[in-house]
Order: structure tokens, then C-alpha cells, then sequence
């Protein structure tokens, strides 16, 4: 069978394999630009206004930046054309000279090495402010004052630590049962039977992948609007991002089963429900314990931050010290947490240790 | 006449024409054993049987019915007819034997009994029977992941009692097993099938086992029928027409 189509082929696939060809060409020409106007854009702006004209304040005009597009445009072009570039070597159009490997190898060093430049410039990295007396004084300071802990507010401490390990066990106990249900229909290998369920599947994937992909805190942000500055709103925050998190991790173990069982068990003549309570939801038990004890383990850790921004618990009592540079009280809020998270830490290794 | 194969292809993709227009009959109470080189079909056509995979064309007819393109409830019926046991046995490896044996019954009991495990009385005895059966009894309790292949395989045939299967399906039963324990696994596949009058439908790697055990043989080259007789007619020259010129024979005792 495979002979054959190797012997004759047919006039669709030499115009596929012509399409992909041309198609490279364009991909190729398209990166080349872009790798030309990234360096254009990177020498003009750091390399030349920084350190050749040495201004800190670096204008910014539209015009400048058109100029070096249309430049880098006929250049990317040229330079796909004479198939010497790199990108034409990423995607295996290249020459096969040695002038198109040292210019892909070369243009490569040049590349990470002004990256490395730009990177160094923007993120304002300073030896000088690292090593000044004055700023080393004050870290000196802060340091010595945390590590003589203010245990007057002990009592207080306690109490709002013991929130924040309740936020987050109930965000994770609350989070289950949507959880369990979404993971379910997120899982490919039971929705993809007919359209409507693989719709639903495609659907919720986004859904899912949309409310994972914002972080826990901006969630706290908005919902301390919502219900107000306080336990509830992070509790919710949490919540929220478990569920997505958790209905993810459940439906990857799912994904993961083993399909002979699940075979076996329709081969005889069981229904849908019955399928999945023998031959899905054994295998599936332990993986999702041991996620859901993992999770109120990452949550602790989350509603200490989220705590920050009004979520309640901890993180909300280390704002407000911090903001009075209160620094012998922090000091002792630091040490609390540091020790809760090493224990939860430790616990549900354990426990996940002792499951599996 | 309990099976009537008719022109069945099966076409998984482009280039993977996996059946080519397999004919084929079985008479109850045969022991038809599928022999032929991994990748010859032998898997698919059995699969297509109970409809785990969906035939391309041609018809398949089980007891007289054409079952090709039934769906739902009426498939399930038909499943719940034809037992199965796998290569890796399959068993849900948690479970205790006797839970593995009584989701055979599964097809009989309601979707909510059967999440709450209240099976009626009857199916639990039929369970430790068939348990019995496979010389098993003793091991009803164990987990299914702390048996050895060999009780795991007789579990997944004592699973596929449960169905009063009409018809039994094996898809290289002993091909993960040792020797001795192969032999004794097929000998409960003999006593089935003259005991209780089972249809098996059985494919198998070695001949000796082929000789042993079968009724009727056919063998499958390429997704085509190449051979069909008695088992005892495969000489030399059929030998190496189904398995290649390199081929040789492994005796197993």
C-alpha cells in the first residue's frame, strides 16, 4: 500500500507537498523580519541611545519604529531569499554551505547575546545600589528587628493564621463536587463519543484554561469588591482557581486510565454509569485524593498571599505592619508562616506517601 | 449457524487496511481458533465481532441477526451475549475476584443497584460459581492486582461466565503467559466449550496449543482469510504460506 504511493504519486499530494513548501517560505520570510527588527529595535534603543548617547530618559516615536519595520522587512526578505538566514535553517530551507551555517550560527550568538544587553538595561540591574552603605544599613535593620520577633502579638498571629488554614481548607473541601463533575466532562477520552459532547468538552477546556490562567490574587481583587475585604472574599478567590486547577489535574489522571478495563467492562454489555463506576472511578480514587490534599497544601501558602491584597487570614495582618514598618512584628508573622507552610508541607507528604 | 460473517472490511486510516472482505461462519459449539502474524487482523476481527471496533462494511450476523449497525440499548443486549477475555486480562485491578466476576452480570443489573454493589442473590452465588469453575474459589476475597497472570486470566473468564455467553471471545488469551500456565488456562476454555456447549472463538499463537484445542482453524495474512481447515492439515508448506519463508515452529507443552 505504501509502495504504491511512493511509485505514483498522485497530482494532490505533489501540490500539498508544493503548498507546504511555499508555505515554509512565507513562515520563514515572516521570522526573518521579526528577527531583524528585534535586533534593529534592540541595538537602536539600548545599544545606541543608552550607552552611545548615554540618556536615561529614551524618547519613544512611531516613526522611528515604522522606519526600522519597513527596513527590516526588505532585509528579513533578502535575507530568506538568499536561504543563508537562520530561520531558514530552523525551518530546513537553508543552503547546504557553510556560509548559511556560520550566518545561522553567528546571527544565534548575536541574537542571545543582545537579548542578555537589553535584558540587563530594563530590568535596571545596578552593582552600585546592590553594594551601597546606605541601602545595606537599612536591610540591616529590618533583618535584625525580624529576627528579634515581637511575641507580644503571638495571640493575635495565631488566630489569624488559623483563618488562613481555614480559608484554604474549606476552598479546597468546597471545591470538590464542581470539580469532580467538570473533570469528568473535560476528560477526552469519555467526551469524545459523539459532537455534542466533544462541543462541551472544547467549551469547558477554554472556560477552564481562561479561569486558570488568572492568578488567584487578581481574583481576591476582584472579589473582596464583590463580598468585601475579608475571609469570604479569599476563601472565594481560592476557590475559584482550585476548581479549574484541580478539575484539570483530575481530568489528566482520567485521561490517563488504563482503556482495557474500561473495555472489558462495556464488552459486557454494561451501561455508560456502569462503566464509569467499575472501570473509571477505581483507578481514578487515589490520584485525586492525593491531588486534593496536595492542593489545600499549595492554598495555605495561596491565602497567605492572597491575604495581601484583602482576602483576610495572615497575609492581611502582614500588611498592616509591614505599611507601619512595624518590622519586629512582621518578624514574627514571617516566622508563623514559615512554620505552618513547612508543616502542611510536611503532612501531606505523608499523607500522599501513605496513600500511594 | 450462531455467527455469519459477510465481506467484512475494517479501514482504520489510509494505508491500514487491517480486514479485506473476511468471510466467515461458525457453527455452535465450535472451538474455531484464529491463527497469524501480529498485525494480521486477528485482534480486529474479533473486536469487530462485539462491535469494540466499528466494522467499515460488510455485515456481521449473530444468531440469525444482523448486529452490524445496532446501536444503544439493542448493542448492549448483544454484548451482554458475547463474553471477551483480553490479552492483558483487564481486570479492575483494586477489586476484589469476586467483584471482577460479578461486573459480568452488569448488563442484567440497574445502573443503581449496581453503583451501590447490591447484586441479587442469585448473581452472587452464580459469581462464586463460576469462581468455582476456574478452580478460584478460594481466591474470591484477593485483590485482583495481588494474583498471578494465570488466576488473572481466570478471573476475566470466570467475568465472562457471568454473561451466559452464547459466544466466547478470547483475543490471544495465554500469549501473555507462561507455558504450563497457557495450557492450563485453555483447558478451562475446553471446558467451557464442551461442558457447556459455549461457542469460542479463540486466536492463538501456538500451534501446538492450535492442535491441541481447536475444532476448525482458519488462519488470517494481511486482513485475508488464507487457510481453514482442521487444525491437524497444517503442514510445512501452509505453514510457511501463513507465517513467512523465515518462519519456524516453537512447540509448547
Amino acid at each position: 500500500m505504501k509502495e504504491k504511493i511512493k511509485n505514483n504519486p498522485s497530482p494532490a499530494h505533489e501540490n500539498i507537498a508544493l503548498l507546504e513548501k511555499n508555505f515554509r517560505y512565507i513562515k520563514s520570510s515572516l521570522l526573518d523580519i521579526f528577527f531583524v527588527f528585534y535586533s534593529l529595535i534592540v541595538l537602536q534603543r539600548t545599544i545606541y541611545y543608552r550607552f552611545i548617547m548615554d540618556v536615561r530618559e529614551i524618547p519613544f516615536s512611531w516613526g522611528e519604529v515604522i522606519i526600522i519595520f519597513v527596513i527590516s522587512i526588505l532585509l528579513g526578505t533578502a535575507w530568506t531569499i538568499s536561504r543563508t538566514s537562520l530561520s531558514s535553517m530552523l525551518l530546513g530551507i537553508a543552503k547546504e554551505n557553510r556560509t548559511a551555517k556560520y550566518t545561522a550560527e553567528i546571527f544565534g550568538f548575536f541574537l542571545f547575546n543582545i537579548t542578555f544587553i537589553a535584558g540587563w538595561i530594563i530590568t535596571k540591574i545596578s552593582i552600585v545600589d546592590f553594594f551601597s552603605a546606605e541601602g545595606i544599613e537599612g536591610a540591616k535593620r529590618i533583618f535584625v528587628s525580624m529576627f528579634t520577633p515581637e511575641f507580644g502579638i503571638f495571640d493575635d498571629a495565631l488566630f489569624a493564621i488559623i483563618e488562613t488554614v481555614y480559608i484554604a481548607l474549606m476552598a479546597t473541601l468546597i471545591s470538590i463536587p464542581p470539580a469532580l463533575v467538570l473533570s469528568f466532562l473535560t476528560a477526552r477520552n469519555l467526551m469524545n463519543e459523539n459532537k455534542i459532547s466533544f462541543t462541551v468538552y472544547y467549551v469547558l477546556r477554554i472556560i477552564l484554561n481562561f479561569i486558570r490562567s488568572v492568578e488567584p490574587l487578581i481574583w481576591a481583587i476582584i472579589f473582596s469588591v464583590w463580598v468585601g475585604i475579608g475571609p469570604f472574599a479569599g476563601m472565594i478567590a481560592l476557590l475559584v482557581h482550585t476548581i479549574a486547577s484541580n478539575a484539570k489535574l483530575y481530568s489528566e489522571a482520567i485521561e490517563g486510565i488504563e482503556e482495557g478495563p474500561l473495555e472489558a467492562i462495556s464488552a459486557t454489555g454494561a451501561n455508560r454509569i456502569q462503566v464509569i463506576w467499575y472501570a473509571v472511578v477505581p483507578q481514578i480514587t487515589l490520584p485525586f485524593l492525593s491531588f486534593t490534599i496536595y492542593r489545600w497544601d499549595i492554598n495555605v501558602r495561596m491565602a497567605t498571599i492572597i491575604g495581601l491584597v484583602g482576602g483576610g487570614g495572615i497575609g492581611t495582618m502582614l500588611m498592616q505592619y509591614q505599611g507601619l514598618a512595624r518590622w519586629r512584628e512582621v518578624g514574627l508573622i514571617v516566622l508563623l508562616i514559615a512554620f505552618i507552610v513547612w508543616i502542611m508541607d510536611y503532612i501531606s507528604a505523608k499523607i500522599r506517601e501513605k496513600i500511594y | 449457524m450462531i455467527l455469519k460473517i459477510r465481506n467484512l472490511h475494517k479501514i482504520f486510516g489510509p494505508g491500514s487496511h487491517a480486514l479485506k472482505g473476511v468471510n466467515l461462519e461458525v457453527n455452535e459449539g465450535e472451538f474455531l481458533v484464529i491463527i497469524g502474524l501480529s498485525g494480521s487482523g486477528k485482534s480486529t476481527l474479533l473486536r469487530c465481532i462485539n462491535r469494540l471496533t466499528e466494522p467499515t462494511s460488510g455485515t456481521i450476523e449473530f444468531l440469525g441477526k444482523d448486529i452490524t449497525h445496532i446501536k444503544g440499548e439493542e448493542l448492549r443486549k448483544v454484548k451482554s451475549q458475547i463474553g471477551m477475555v483480553f490479552q492483558q486480562f483487564n481486570l479492575i485491578k483494586r477489586r476484589s475476584a469476586l467483584t471482577n466476576v460479578l461486573t459480568g452480570s452488569l448488563g442484567r443489573v440497574s445502573s443503581f443497584n449496581s453503583i451501590f454493589e447490591k447484586f441479587p442473590p442469585e448473581i452472587l452465588k452464580q459469581a462464586n460459581d463460576a469462581l468455582e469453575t476456574v478452580g478460584m474459589a478460594e481466591k474470591a476475597e484477593t485483590r485482583a492486582d495481588k494474583l498471578s497472570g494465570g488466576q488473572q486470566q481466570r478471573a476475566a473468564i470466570a467475568r465472562s461466565l457471568m454473561q451466559n455467553p452464547k459466544l466466547l471471545l478470547a483475543d490471544e488469551p495465554v500469549a501473555s503467559l507462561d507455558p504450563a500456565t497457557s495450557n492450563s488456562v485453555m483447558q478451562y476454555f475446553e471446558k467451557i466449550n464442551k461442558e457447556m456447549g459455549t461457542t469460542v472463538i479463540c486466536s492463538l499463537h501456538f500451534l501446538s496449543l492450535v492442535r491441541r484445542y481447536a475444532s476448525r482453524v482458519i488462519a488470517l495474512k494481511d486482513g485475508e482469510i488464507v487457510y481453514e481447515g482442521s487444525p491437524g492439515s497444517i503442514d510445512d508448506e501452509k505453514f510457511k504460506t501463513i507465517y513467512g519463508q523465515d518462519a519456524g515452529e516453537v512447540e509448547i507443552r
